[in-house]
């Protein structure tokens, strides 16, 4: 086999030497009045999404500013614990051993807010039954600490308008 | 917009890429696209007044490059600038160029993209990037476990594969018309002669052969990590009518910023409910054809360098950015029409997909369409080039840039 032309006859004449690099300190400054109310909310047991007035789009989870209007969202509003997938996946880890049966993930839009955020549907339903526009409903982990976490995933609730979303998807 | 003076690109160089130069180092790698664009414009580096160059910062574990490869840059003596813009480095390096030229700053500014991906370790100069929004996700109480798994193994793949699925739900496409998208790239990658994943007999069965890597893509989906940089001279109208036979105009640039996908601005999720939604690539795009004057991209334009390390984003950009209807991308490449000898021949270099030396590839794709406009491009098209788009897409998966470049100057009339 011919070697590739950029090998050049010269091949030796560079060196390679490793370096070694384990040096990680980083400061992060948050604003925390945001999650705050949010995440005491979810250890009540409350979903929570928070109203910029000047525009009325909700953010879920919530934002320290809307972008849209430049002010300061500070109404807190209630949100029903449905919501629908707006795009989904499905995640190998590579810690698993069981690749049959990846994690689904979804991004789910809170029925009445605005934004998506990252979740996951148990493992144990097929990722390729994931669909967009699929209503998907909270469910709360047995011990709720106040974190994103409190939701521990999102199971598929029955959708009254199956049949259209199979007939938009198979057109 | 007016430009007092016309910036024109005479000449692209181009290294061999490969997953692993290891004949060279950085900055022979980088001397090597430098002296084949000199050498191809035919001038002495010395005509040269000043040096823009960029790469990803932190991937090669050397984070100052200029300071080790100044003179391999041919930038002795002269002003230097450095952009990194992440996955659009080469694009904004390429703007940046433009703006150097039109100012009437300087008359001949070197542009350099460059990557040497196989010295350092990829997730140390992510790490930069990501630890950030790591920080912040930890903030809901988002564990780094469960955020990895989530964001797809984290970077662009995590992002593409909800871009994909959500165009595949819009346009219908199917997993075929992906695979084809790659087997027209790599076979086009084939031919030219410097890329990286040259396959020249590879078919839509092998691609669909492999594994998941992130639903729905595959492995034989995916881009490569290479080796490799890309160089660009740019000038004045004046001096690229003396230098080269057919110089290039550039006549549109624009560079704009979407939502970062998904995660949104401070990880409180993307207001951006649709990946492929792709609001930033639509308004540069329009911004950049109305600088070149150019109302009917889809009829105007006639040859395309799009940014897709995976296939679903080519089909996703070009409709984008005007060149097809919305959803109709996947029957123009069954239909050949995005084929070198076709009507509107879609990267024909092999694109990103074939080839990814990040720091370099955004600029790669308006040198291959200048190329192709020169008539001296790996892979020619049979047809006559007169308007080319040079599409770029990176930065936190946010960034898009836009170069749309002509055989004629910049209308007069604007
Ligand atoms: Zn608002």
């Amino acid at each position: 086999m011919p070697l590739p032309a950029y090998i050049k006859k010269d091949y030796k004449r560079t060196r390679t030497l490793h370096g070694n690099w384990y040096l990680m300190n980083y400061k992060y400054k948050f604003n925390l009045s945001r999650t705050k109310v949010f995440l005491k909310g979810l250890k009540e047991g409350h979903i929570l999404g928070l109203k910029c007035r000047s525009c009325n789009t909700v953010s879920f989870p919530p934002r320290l500013i809307c972008g849209r209007c430049l002010v300061m969202p500070d109404q807190w509003v209630r949100l029903p614990e449905t919501g629908t997938i707006a795009t989904g996946s499905a995640s190998y880890d590579t810690n698993d051993k069981n690749r049959e049966r990846p994690l689904p993930v979804i991004a789910v839009r809170q029925d009445g807010a605005d934004t998506v955020w990252l979740h996951n549907m148990p493992k144990d339903i097929d990722f390729h039954s994931i669909y967009i526009g699929m209503p998907v409903k909270a469910v709360w982990a047995k011990e709720r600490t106040g974190s994103w976490f409190d939701i521990d995933h999102y199971d598929a609730i029955e959708d009254p308008a199956i049949e259209l979303n199979k007939k938009e998807q198979e057109k | 917009m007016a430009h007092k003076v016309q910036p024109a690109i005479i000449s692209c160089g181009f290294c061999e890429h490969a997953s692993k130069r290891s004949d060279v180092n950085m900055a022979e790698l980088v001397n090597e696209a430098v002296e084949d664009c000199i050498k191809k414009a035919n001038i002495d580096w010395k005509d040269i007044d000043a040096v823009i160059n960029g790469n990803m910062p932190a991937f090669e574990g050397a984070n100052m490059p200029e300071l080790w490869m100044g003179d391999h840059m041919a930038a002795k003596n002269k002003p230097m600038l450095r952009v990194t813009t992440g996955g659009t480095t080469g694009g904004s390096v390429t703007i940046a160029g433009y703006y150097s030229v039109a100012s009437g700053l300087y008359d001949m500014v070197l542009a350099i993209g460059f990557e040497q991906q196989s010295c350092g370790d990829t997730t140390v100069g992510l790490a930069s990037v990501g630890l950030g929004e790591f920080t912040i996700f930890s903030d809901l109480g988002y564990t780094i476990e469960r955020m990895r798994s989530n964001m797809g193994g984290g970077a662009a793949i995590g992002i593409a594969s909800y871009q994909a699925m959500n165009y595949m739900r819009r346009s219908r496409a199917t997993e075929e018309d992906l695979a084809r998208v790659v087997v027209q790239n790599r076979r086009n990658a084939a031919k030219n002669w410097w890329t990286h994943l040259k396959m020249p007999s590879i078919t839509i069965e092998d691609v669909l052969d492999t594994p998941y890597i992130s639903y729905p893509l595959r492995f034989g989906m995916v881009c490569p990590a290479s080796d490799g940089a890309c160089a660009m001279l740019i000038t004045t109208e004046e001096k690229a009518k003396q230098i080269a036979d057919i110089p290039v105009y550039i006549n549109g640039v624009a560079s704009y910023s979407n939502e970062s996908a998904i995660l949104g601005i401070d990880c409180a999720g993307a207001g951006q409910v649709d990946p492929c939604e792709q609001l930033g690539a639509m308004k540069s795009a329009e911004v950049a054809y109305g600088q070149a004057g150019i109302s009917f991209p889809n009829k105007e334009i006639d040859y395309a360098e799009v940014y897709s390390p995976f296939p679903n984003q080519e089909l996703m950009w070009v409709e984008r950015v005007g060149l097809f209807e919305e959803n109709k991308a996947p029957e123009a490449y069954q239909n050949g029409v995005t084929a070198l000898n076709g009507e509107l021949p879609v990267n024909c270099s092999g694109g990103v997909n074939s080839t990814n030396a990040i720091g370099a590839s955004a600029m790669e794709r308006p040198a291959e369409a200048a190329l192709q406009i020169m008539g001296k491009a790996g892979n020619q098209v049979p047809k006559t080039v007169h308007t080319a788009l040079g599409h770029g897409w990176g930065g936190s998966i946010n960034l898009i840039t836009h170069v749309v470049m002509s055989d004629e100057p910049q209308r007069k009339w604007r």
